[in-house]
């Protein structure tokens, strides 16, 4: 059923996810801190290990023992809460609706 | 004319339901917009008898009420340039004798997320191209599977069934 540019294709695709992981996983650096923003503005930055929670306007991001999550989101889809916790530097949480980028660095 | 227009719009609210029942079991907790992308088999169908102009107008019209109905506004932003991106490189694939419609979807979706992805570069910063590697991954899955389903239906669907 597969044809020749079917193989080129998911080759290729493989390809892709190959270099880009081979780019984002290597000289990752351990992050240890987080940075919040809202509408393109930073509205918080502080340690990874420093448990706190954080209020936005339709947004809950909580910082809980090195791992950082959403806990709240006034959306519907709620694809930010849903999210797995993030731990690793260059990780980051987006909660598009409201333009808010979790991410820790 | 009007039998044409009749089975666009059942394309359009077939596309809209799939959408709808994909939204209840979202994939979304491995990385943000990783969907299985069932409704693109209707888009992939029409690509089947290279009718990009339907496929164009079923897609948009999808996604332009979807937005309406389930989503924002700014989300409309991601899923239009990426919808019709990945539509324009499925016919350009879809175009070619060695590619099967498993081969376009995929390629179509990748695309799709290589452009959802570089609006969100765009207004997020750099940081979202983290979700490359998985993203790419989940096209070549997912494509693969609606290609596959896609190609079953256009067998299924024969001749000139409905057109």
């Amino acid at each position: 059923m597969l044809k020749k540019g079917d193989i080129l294709i998911i080759a290729s695709v493989l390809l892709l996810s190959a270099v880009s992981s081979a780019f984002i996983f290597t000289g990752k650096n351990t992050g240890k801190a987080v940075t919040v923003q809202e509408n393109n503005s930073t509205v918080y930055s502080g340690s990874l290990f420093e448990n706190k929670t954080i209020e936005l306007e339709g947004n809950t991001v909580v910082i809980e023992n090195g791992s950082v999550f959403i806990s709240n989101a006034d959306c519907k889809n709620q694809i930010c809460v849903n999210h797995m916790p993030i731990t690793a530097g260059g990780e980051s949480i987006i909660c598009l609706p409201n333009q808010v980028l979790v991410e820790i660095e | 004319m009007a039998k044409k227009i009749t089975v666009y719009a059942l394309m359009a609210a077939c596309a809209m339901i799939f959408g709808y029942i994909e939204s209840f079991f979202s994939l979304s907790f491995i990385a943000p917009g990783i969907k299985l992308g069932l409704a693109n088999s209707v888009v992939l169908l029409l690509l089947c008898r290279s009718d990009l102009k339907g496929a164009l107008a079923v897609n948009t019209v999808r996604i332009l009420l979807s937005a309406l109905l389930f989503s924002t506004p700014f989300t409309l932003l991601f899923s239009f340039t990426a919808g019709i991106c990945s539509t324009l490189v499925m016919r350009l694939f879809s175009g070619l004798k060695s590619v099967s419609p498993i081969g376009f979807s995929i390629a179509g979706a990748a695309v799709h997320n290589l452009v959802q992805l570089s609006v969100a570069a765009l207004l997020f910063g750099r940081a979202v191209w983290y979700y490359l590697p998985f993203l790419s991954l989940s096209a070549l899955i997912s494509g693969g599977a609606v290609g596959a389903a896609a190609l079953l239906i256009f067998k299924k669907l024969k001749t000139n069934a409905y057109f």
